[in-house]
């Protein structure tokens, strides 16, 4: 906090200086948790821009997002040669759909991250930043969609729109955007009083400017901490989604639509209860690991961020 | 005080309107054929689509049957809904004590492990007890429900036959179903066998009611532990927690009595919405364990585009929410008196 | 918290674990004994015979209720007299000669569930009834046309037209005989009534607000609401259980013996059919004990039940009731807003509105289908090749008609020449349907869609899974291009079939768009036709029609199974039966 006021910087309000990545450097290199978070995340979005290498799509797949299958097996395989992950009922490569999964989860999770941040930005600056019946209107709206319950309103949309990835991001979208309505109105009301808004108004900059170019670069912090933990959630609900039968096509490569065909495997063959192991394990773990990543970085975003959370003075 | 609840009252009918506008509009996307095909279960019956269209006035647009529908709520008639087979308010009535028992069950545990969890990692931040409930707590999120669900039941009923599925065993369905041996009061199983001198029916009820119970509490905690934990730092890092800790009063009457205390409060806040948000956790869970909750209902209902039982699931859990927000504020008031007179 | 406390976690555990002493897995006692747990999958829809059209409601219907006659054994061609005392034949004279009127006599001395005497009078009005209570989409149709020739009571405005004249005439008491008189003789009568003339008791109708049985107040209850019908959930019949209880919190149904029953009361005391959901679940609950049968199990999970200790799994049991899947074609597709259409034109990138109404279309998508990869990855093998529209078992299933199999050149060839060779150099887009959660039919929508493309990397299919109301409405507005589906029959003759997958009326021609008046004729004159063998003949003709013309080509006739505890005894199989028979079953 002292390192900023002996800076001065001549944009007083854009609060991002050098400082901030010396604490994030320091933050990671301290504490092994957050450096965990980093390193799996990392790892993913490698995993997902090398996806065409580390597992290339057959030579006339149209699709590159559908598994391969050799044959049609009813009963999973184990992992063997040529399928280092085994195979899931009906012959697709759990390897394959991994891989390809990571791009999955990365498309379904920023996309619905930053459909929900727009409309909820909008919603939330213009409830925020002008207050009075059109803030409490908004406000009120907000509350109808977070008065039904998640999971219901996502599966209802996509019963009415149908299965399917594309109608799983508009549903979930449609869940999450209230939350950050919510949370950047919170953020401009306490920003919106701040000196530097006072004095751009005063200098008769507009509306819109003011909200553009102050009030949201301030106000996107908290954004940022909780959008990183959403990315996790959002895909284990997407798994819910295709456990009810609403989410990915069987065969494509999604977590959650992998990890839901297992269902009829945990139990496991007559006398071997782990018979299947593979079915579950390889796509839990990058369930579980992808979640971990994206909310240790949250954490560790939020740590960093913490000075800025609280607000310059 | 009254005004403050009386105001928040007043919301209700307005957030329950708002509630089904919404899933009204969306039903607007449907054509009534896919509207009348709920009542058609067969192929064969595809040519009476027509005449099913006309009987329930669906092809009326929306905006029409959506205030008739009102109409008709605000005389008591939620409608029928055709996946419970019985009109929608009994269906409510039907399915919401056994989520109610159950989520009630869960709250104990998910609030008690929540906040101890929470609270020995805020104290002992970034030591190994925090590092590990963080991963707990996260472990327990990120699996899907129905894995943690379909291992338990495999390990708990299917290894060693401790906790069945279902709500009660056959006998005890028996006797409970019977008005002759067996008086309803308050639609909870457990609560029921007390008030009747069943011990035997109200363990078998735990019996059953074990594995719901663990699964939820594995996915739920999660977000208590984290919550307890910021609020903790938070509140650790405060001023008169410094004073305490400087008069020399030992650490653990400092988090205790003053920490603890002031902690609790977005802990409580958190609490009352928990509960609307288990709504959504028991959905998977109650299919799984075969366990006849109105969050099983819910979905079903969703799935098959089941228009009055999604529009009255929804009025309900609007006014779950409202009450729940109520609970929670006049409860945050009550322990902060700021609040209170300010 | 010291570190004693950890230590004591799992002790705690382990100490339950041997308190509650577990369950010892195979040499278990019986359990339950006297009590038969069936666990399902599907909701009851109303326990009102005069309403229900679903499995799950008649497999507790016909528990309850006895119709007049019932099939004998596992036969579903051969009946025996149930609450009538003989099946009419024209040898017996109960049948008369020109094939129209069946005369019942009834059987005396059977009491219903709250002890009255069943009597004429009774089967006449719950015939009445069901032909007066037609609903929009039930089953009274099927004895409203051989009786009446209606195909509805009501008109297109929603005018009764069916007359209480009518309906005395045709269905009436005379001493202790039920006479009831056909409008043209018709072949599967009795098999209809087999299944479709439960007995139900006039007094508590009545008394339970039904129809008192006169001409005024017909117009009340005909296409009654669900709910407002007497024995919608309510039971009151003269078979081998009484309805206890219908637990709609629980989602179960309980039956208790009915001690006064007309032959010896049943080994069972108690039966307890519940709903559950998760496959899973079922599974371990019958590996438990908990539940003596699984009623909603498919092949796919079989494998997890093989070599379970305690379990009995019956295989290779003959259907002949069931054509699932076939693959259906829309011949006039409704493209409006149709993304299953791509383009709507033939440009390679989707298809117009008539594409399947070529044959060498739906000849080239027949030949290209893998029926033995199917059969094998579908069935795990436990099922044979259809012939037809017919299911093997049937009557009028022909073993030497020549079918379809699975041939690349001929598919090629014939889609070379399809739209006068414009398929072949411009391509396709289409997607194949299925209705989500059916494995099986996506399965088979994969295997087309793999072998089709393998042909000409012009041709391009997507298959899409949707829910099963917004299939049936979809299939209804005739816009899905080509889905898979199956039919059970209604009723064990080949009418059924032919009816509904090749007259213009029937099910699927009507949403097909297909017709064709040489096989509607076809199919009407073998439904009339009394001779056995020239029907038989006219049979083997609408399977040449169904090979040749092909609206629709049938894949595979599946071989049914059951999963019960091997403690279960009594239990035996009939093709026909909705569910599971509990008068002859005991456990022990």
């Amino acid at each position: 906090m002292g390192v900023l006021a002996e800076r001065k910087p001549l944009r007083p309000e854009l609060a991002v200086t050098l400082s901030t990545w010396q604490i994030a450097v320091r933050r990671f290199r301290r504490n092994p948790l957050s450096l965990m978070g980093l390193i799996l995340i990392v790892g993913f979005i490698l995993m997902a821009l090398l996806a065409p290498l580390l597992a290339p799509p057959p030579p006339n797949a149209r699709n590159p997002y559908m598994m391969p299958h050799a044959g049609y097996s009813p009963d999973p395989q184990p992992p063997r040669p040529g399928h280092p992950f085994g195979t899931t009922e009906q012959a697709f490569d759990i390897y394959y759909g991994i891989i390809w999964g990571a791009r999955t989860a990365f498309r379904v999770g920023l996309l619905v991250v930053a459909i929900s941040v727009l409309i909820g930005i909008v919603v939330g600056s213009v409830a925020g930043y002008f207050r009075g019946r059109v803030d409490e209107f908004l406000m009120r709206v907000v509350d109808i969609f977070l008065a039904f319950p998640g999971l219901i309103l996502a599966v209802v949309v996509v019963a009415i729109l149908g299965p399917g990835l594309e109608n799983v991001l508009i549903a979930l979208a449609l869940v999450s955007w209230p939350g950050y309505a919510r949370l950047l109105r919170g953020e401009i009301l306490s920003v919106r009083e701040r000196d530097y808004v006072e004095a751009a108004r005063a200098m008769g900059a507009g509306d819109v400017k003011i909200i553009l170019r102050h009030i949201l670069p301030n106000s996107i912090y908290p954004v940022l901490v909780v959008s990183s933990l959403d990315m996790g959630s959002i895909v284990v609900t997407a798994a819910a989604l295709s456990f009810l039968g609403l989410g990915a096509p069987i065969g494509y490569a999604d977590w959650g639509q992998i990890i839901s065909l297992s269902r009829n495997w945990i139990i496991g063959a007559g006398g071997n209860a782990f018979a299947f192991w593979y079915t579950v394990v390889f796509p839990g773990a990058a369930l579980v690991l992808f979640t971990l990543g994206w909310n240790l970085l949250g954490d560790a975003f939020r740590d960093i961020l913490d000075p800025r959370l609280r607000g310059a003075s | 005080m009254t005004v403050f609840i009386a105001r928040r009252l007043l919301l209700l009918p307005l957030v329950g309107i708002g509630v089904t506008l919404l899933i009204f509009s969306l039903l607007q996307l449907l054509s009534p054929q896919q509207r009348a095909a709920l009542y058609v279960t067969d192929p064969r019956q595809l040519q009476a689509i027509d005449a099913i269209i006309r009987e329930h006035g669906l092809d009326r647009p929306v905006y029409i049957q959506y205030v008739q529908w009102l109409g008709r709520v605000l005389q008591g008639d939620l409608g029928w809904s055709e996946t419970a087979k019985m009109p929608v308010a009994r269906a409510i009535a039907t399915f919401f004590p056994a989520t109610l028992e159950l989520t009630l069950y869960t709250f104990l545990p998910i609030i008690a492990l929540g906040i101890w969890l929470g609270t020995k990692s805020a104290v002992h931040r970034d030591q190994v007890i925090d590092h590990f409930s963080r991963l707990f707590a996260i472990g327990g999120q990120s699996f899907p429900t129905f894995v943690w669900g379909l291992l338990l039941l495999m390990v708990f009923y299917g290894a060693w036959r401790l906790f069945p599925p279902g709500r009660l065993s056959l006998e005890a369905n028996l006797v409970v179903l019977d008005p002759t041996q067996f008086r309803t009061y308050t639609h909870l199983v457990t609560v029921d066998a007390l008030l009747n001198g069943k011990l035997w029916i109200f363990l078998d009820a735990l019996r059953h009611l074990a594995l719901p119970v663990i699964t939820l509490s594995l996915v739920q905690t999660a977000t208590l532990v984290r919550v307890t934990r910021s609020s903790m730092l938070e509140t650790l890092r405060q001023d008169y927690v410094r004073t305490a800790r400087a008069k020399g009063l030992e650490e653990p009457r400092v988090i205790n009595k003053h920490a603890r205390k002031n902690a609790l409060i977005p802990v409580i806040t958190l609490s009352a919405l928990l509960f609307v948000g288990l709504l959504n956790g028991v959905v998977i869970t109650e299919t799984i364990y075969n366990y006849p909750g109105i969050g099983r209902w819910g979905a079903n209902a969703a799935i098959q585009l089941d228009a009055p039982a999604v529009a009255g699931f929804a009025l309900f859990s609007a006014l779950l929410l409202v009450f729940g927000n109520l609970a929670a504020d006049i409860l945050y008031a009550w322990i902060d008196p700021r609040i209170r007179l300010g | 918290m010291t570190k004693t406390r950890w230590f004591m976690l799992p002790v705690l555990v382990a100490a339950l674990a041997l308190a509650f002493q577990p369950g010892l897995a195979s040499g278990q006692a019986v359990k339950n004994p006297d009590t038969f747990v069936a666990v399902s999958f599907g909701d009851w829809d109303s326990l009102d015979w005069a309403w229900a059209y679903d499995t799950a409601s008649f497999g507790v219907i016909f528990n309850i209720y006895e119709p007049l006659i019932f099939f004998e054994g596992g036969r579903m061609d051969r009946f025996t007299p149930m609450l009538a005392t003989a099946v009419p034949t024209i040898q017996n004279g109960l049948l008369s000669k020109d094939g129209k009127t069946y005369t019942f006599p009834i059987r005396q001395g059977v009491r219903f569930h709250d002890g009255t005497p069943m009597t004429a009078e009774d089967v006449v009005y719950s015939l009445r009834r069901f032909l007066l209570t037609d609903r929009s989409g039930g089953p009274s149709s099927l004895l409203l046309e051989p009786i009446l020739g209606l195909t509805s009571t009501r008109d297109d405005k929603g005018n009764l037209i069916l007359k209480y004249a009518d309906l005395t005439r045709a269905i009436r008491a005379q001493g202790n005989n039920v006479i009831i008189t056909l409008k043209e003789p018709f072949g599967p009568f009795l098999s209809i009534l087999a299944q479709w003339s439960y007995v139900i008791p006039k007094k508590t109708a009545i008394a339970r607000g039904d129809w008192d049985g006169t001409a005024a107040t017909m117009r009340k209850y005909n296409n009654p609401k669900k709910e407002s019908m007497a024995f919608f959930e309510f039971a009151n019949g003269t078979g081998p259980f009484k309805l206890e209880r219908w637990d709609r919190a629980g989602r179960q149904i309980i039956l208790v013996r009915n001690d006064n029953y007309w032959r010896t009361p049943a080994r069972l005391r108690r039966v307890v059919i519940r709903q559950v959901d998760e496959p899973a679940t079922r599974i371990l609950m019958l590996k438990a004990g908990d539940a003596d049968a699984d009623l909603g199990v498919t092949r796919r999970e079989l494998p997890q039940y093989e070599g379970a200790p305690g379990i009995r799994i019956i295989d290779d049991l003959p259907t002949g009731t069931s054509t699932n899947p076939a693959v259906f074609f829309t011949f006039n597709i409704d493209c409006a807003g149709n993304p299953d259409c791509g383009s709507g034109r033939l440009d390679g990138a989707g298809i117009p509105p008539n594409f399947f109404s070529d044959v060498n279309v739906r000849r080239g998508f027949a030949y290209a289908f893998d029926y033995n990869t199917f059969l094998q990855d579908g069935f795990r093998g436990k099922a044979t090749l259809a012939k037809g529209v017919i299911p093997r078992g049937m009557f009028g299933f022909n073993e030497k008609q020549e079918y379809f199999t699975f041939d690349r050149a001929r598919a090629a060839a014939n889609f070379r020449e399809a739209w006068g060779g414009q398929v072949w150099e411009r391509g396709f887009k289409v997607t194949v349907l299925y209705n989500a959660g059916n494995v099986v039919r996506e399965l088979g929508a994969r295997i087309l869609k793999d072998n089709i493309e393998a042909i000409n990397p012009k041709f391009k299919i997507d298959i899409r899974g949707i829910t099963w109301s917004s299939y049936l409405a979809a299939m209804d507005a005739s816009k899905l291009p080509v889905f898979f589906i199956g039919w059970l029959a209604d009723y064990p003759d080949p009418h059924n079939f032919t009816f509904h997958f090749m007259h213009s009326d029937g099910t699927f021609p009507h949403v097909q768009k297909f017709k064709n008046e040489e096989v509607d004729r076809l199919v009407t004159a073998a439904a009339r036709e009394t001779d056995r063998a020239k029907r038989e003949q006219m049979y083997f003709e609408l399977n040449r029609k169904y090979f040749e013309l092909v609206p629709s080509f049938a894949t595979v006739n599946a071989i049914a199974f059951r999963v019960q505890r091997s403690w279960v005894r009594g239990w035996y199989w009939n093709p026909m039966f909705p569910g599971t028979y509990y008068y002859t079953i005991s456990k022990g």
